[in-house]
C-alpha cells in the first residue's frame, strides 16, 4: 500500500505532536509554518513565561533572603536584558529540539504560510518568496491563535501591547494596567510587579482566574493584593487616550480614571482562520468562528481535520497536542475520540495554581451531591520549612461512591501535584483511596493526603471541630 | 479580663462604640488561637458590611480565618499600620491592634453583643 501523504498546517504544540505521532505510525509528514516551530507555545506563551517567572521568583527569594538567614552586603540589581536574553536561550534550545525530532522521524518542514487549495493540496508562499504545492490524502488545521485586539484599544506596540509584545519588553515601566485577570493577565502582573512596575489589573467578571475554583480565586486576590497588585473587578475599560506627553488614562465603566505608562492587554484570543482556504471549501465554522470538528477531530469535509486552539474548546497546548495524536491516529486507520474529562491546567502565579476536575460551583450547578474536603499549606511543615505557607488543596467527591470529581491546588508547585487528582480521576479512584496512599514525609502532596481526610472529617492535623 | 468598656461578639471581635462610630478588632483569645498573624487583609474604606459577616481574612501561621463584623455598617477607616505589622494584633489586640472604624446603620445591633463578663464566660465553655 503507498504510503500515507499528511500536511499540516502549523507546528505549534498540536501540529508538531501530530506530525511525529503519524511519522511513528508511517505517514510521510510535511509541516507547513509561518513563524516558527513550537507556535505560540514555545514562542510566545508556556516557555517564554515561565522563563520569565523563574527570573521573577529568583528576585523574590533574594528580597526575602533574611527570612533565610542570609545577608546581602551590598545592593542586588536585576538587568532585564539579560533575563530576556535567557528567555530567548530556553526558548531557542527547544525550537532546536523540535526542529532536530522533525529530521530523526524525516518529517519535511516546510517556512512559509500554507492555504488550501482543495482536499488535496496545499499551496504554500514560502518565507524566501518561492511557493510550493504540497500534495497530500490528508489535511490537519493546526493554525492556533493569537492575542485578541479590540478596536478599543489603540495598540501601538510600545505603550499598549499584548503578552506578544510584553514578553520582549527592553524596559520596566513604572506602570502598567493590565486589562483581564485570566490566567496571561495574573502571570504577568506577578512578573512585572517583581520587576518594579505599579501593577493594576482590571477585570470584567467578579473573579481573577475566574474559570477556575472560586475558593482558589478568592486566595489568589488576596495574593494579589499582599503584593500591593490592585485588582478591580466587576469592571471593563470604556476607552483608552492618550495624553499630549505620551501618558494613558484609561477611562473605567464606573467612571474612575486611571493615568498609566503603559496598557497591557490580555483578553483572550483571537483564532487564526483567516486567509487559509477555510470558507473556499466550505469548512463549517462555528458561532465563536471556530473550526467545528467532531470527537474524532474531523471537520465536515471528509478528509481534513482541525485540532488546537483553532477549534476553540480548551485552548491550551497539552489539549492541542492530545487532540493531534486524536487526529493523527485516525488518519492512520486506528479508531480514537478525544476526551475532555480529565485537563489538569497550572497557573504560574505567585504562588502556582494546579486544578483538574469540576470545581464546586460547576458540581453545585449540575445539582451533583458532593463532599468537599480542605487542606491549609500552613498546616504542613514542609511549607514551613520552605517559607511557603501559603495556599491550600481542596479535593472534591461525589457524596454517594466517594469518586474523586476533582482537585484544585494553590500554593508551591500546585501544577506538578495536581496530577495526583488527574491520575484518581483516570482511574475512578475514590478519595478514601487518595487518604490510604501513604504520602512522603515531608511533602507538599501530604496536603492532598490530608484535604482527602478531611473530606471524611477525619484530618490528623486539624483540631476537632 | 476582657476590657470593660468594650462589647463582645461570639465570633470573637470586638467593638469600643462612639455615638454611631464602632472601632473593631479581634480578642485577646483569638490573637491567642491565631498565633503569630503574619498578614491582615484590610478592608476597603466604604465598604458596607453586615453584621455576623466576614469583611476581612487574617493569617497566621498556622491559620487563616475571616474577620467577622461585629455591627452593620460602611467601613470609615481602617488601621494602615496593620499591613506593614500585622503582629501589633498580636501585641495589643485592643489599643493599637485596632482594625477598622464602622459608621453603624443600625445601632441597635449593639444590644445583640455580649458584655466582657458573658464574653469570658463563653470562652471558658468554647475552650472546653
Amino acid at each position: 500500500m503507498a504510503e500515507k501523504r499528511l500536511i499540516i498546517l502549523g507546528a505549534g504544540p498540536g501540529g508538531y505532536v501530530a506530525a511525529i505521532r503519524a511519522a511513528q505510525l508511517g505517514a510521510k509528514v510535511t509541516v507547513i509554518e509561518d513563524t516558527e516551530v513550537g507556535g505560540t507555545c514555545l514562542n510566545r506563551g508556556c516557555i517564554p513565561t515561565k522563563a520569565l517567572i523563574a527570573s521573577a521568583e529568583a528576585i523574590d527569594k533574594i528580597n526575602r533572603a533574611e527570612e533565610y538567614g542570609i545577608d546581602i552586603k551590598g545592593e542586588v540589581s536585576f538587568n532585564l536584558s539579560k533575563i530576556i536574553e535567557r528567555k530567548n536561550k530556553v526558548v531557542a534550545i527547544q525550537v532546536k529540539g523540535i526542529r532536530s525530532l522533525f529530521k530523526s522521524w524525516g518529517i519535511e518542514l516546510l517556512e512559509g504560510r500554507g492555504k488550501i487549495k482543495d482536499v488535496n493540496k496545499v499551496d504554500v508562499a514560502l518565507k524566501d518568496g518561492s511557493n510550493k504545492t504540497a500534495e497530500g490524502d490528508n489535511i490537519i488545521i493546526a493554525t492556533g491563535s493569537r492575542p485578541a485586539r479590540l478596536p478599543i484599544f489603540p495598540f501601538d506596540g510600545k505603550d499598549v501591547i499584548t503578552s506578544d509584545e510584553a514578553l520582549n519588553i527592553t524596559e520596566i515601566p513604572k506602570s502598567v494596567l493590565i486589562v483581564g485577570a485570566g490566567v496571561i493577565g495574573c502571570e504577568f502582573a506577578f512578573i512585572l510587579k517583581e520587576l518594579g512596575a505599579e501593577v493594576t489589573i482590571v477585570e470584567m467578571l467578579s473573579h481573577a482566574v475566574a474559570t477556575e475554583d472560586e475558593e482558589i480565586s478568592e486566595i489568589l486576590e488576596r495574593e494579589l493584593k499582599k503584593r500591593k497588585i490592585k485588582l478591580i473587578l466587576n469592571t471593563k475599560i470604556e476607552k483608552i487616550e492618550r495624553g499630549s506627553e505620551g501618558s494613558l488614562t484609561a477611562v473605567l465603566s464606573d467612571g474612575k480614571q486611571i493615568k498609566t505608562e503603559k496598557v497591557l492587554v490580555s483578553i483572550g484570543r483571537a483564532l487564526n482562520t483567516e486567509n487559509i482556504g477555510i470558507e473556499e471549501l466550505g469548512i463549517k465554522k462555528g458561532k465563536k468562528g471556530e473550526i467545528e470538528v467532531n470527537n474524532r477531530m474531523e471537520t465536515n469535509v471528509k478528509g481534513i481535520y482541525a485540532i488546537g486552539d483553532v477549534v476553540g474548546g480548551i485552548m491550551l497546548a497539552h489539549v492541542a497536542s492530545t487532540e493531534g495524536i486524536v487526529a493523527a491516529e485516525n488518519i492512520m486507520g486506528h479508531s480514537r475520540e478525544i476526551d475532555y474529562n480529565i485537563v489538569p491546567a497550572g497557573i504560574f502565579t505567585m504562588p502556582e495554581i494546579g486544578s483538574v476536575g469540576l470545581r464546586e460551583k460547576q458540581a453545585n450547578e449540575k445539582g451533583m451531591d458532593i463532599k468537599v474536603g480542605r487542606f491549609q499549606f500552613r498546616g504542613l511543615g514542609k511549607a514551613h520549612a520552605m517559607g511557603e505557607i501559603a495556599g491550600m488543596a481542596k479535593i472534591i467527591a461525589d457524596a454517594k461512591t466517594d469518586k474523586v470529581l476533582g482537585l484544585h491546588i494553590i500554593g508551591a508547585h500546585a501544577a506538578d501535584l495536581v496530577h495526583e487528582g488527574a491520575v484518581a480521576m483516570k482511574l475512578g479512584a475514590k478519595v478514601k483511596d487518595i487518604a490510604n496512599t501513604i504520602h512522603a514525609h515531608p511533602t507538599l502532596s501530604e496536603a492532598i493526603m490530608e484535604a482527602s481526610e478531611d473530606l471524611h472529617k477525619m484530618a490528623i492535623h486539624l483540631p476537632k471541630p | 479580663m476582657s476590657p470593660n468598656d468594650l462589647k463582645y461578639h461570639k465570633e470573637h471581635t470586638w467593638a469600643r462604640i462612639k455615638g454611631k462610630k464602632a472601632t473593631i478588632g479581634i480578642t485577646h483569645y483569638a490573637q491567642e488561637s491565631l498565633g503569630d498573624i503574619v498578614y491582615l487583609e484590610l478592608p476597603e474604606v466604604d465598604t458596607e458590611v453586615d453584621k455576623d459577616a466576614g469583611i476581612a481574612e487574617i493569617e497566621s501561621t498556622k491559620a487563616t480565618s475571616p474577620i467577622i463584623a461585629p455591627v452593620s455598617g460602611k467601613i470609615i477607616e481602617v488601621n494602615e499600620e496593620l499591613s506593614e505589622s500585622p503582629e501589633i494584633i498580636n501585641e495589643d489586640p485592643y489599643e493599637k491592634g485596632w482594625i477598622a472604624v464602622i459608621e453603624m446603620s443600625n445601632t441597635k445591633e449593639i444590644e445583640e453583643l455580649l458584655d466582657p463578663k458573658d464574653y469570658d464566660k463563653y470562652v471558658e465553655e468554647e475552650a472546653k
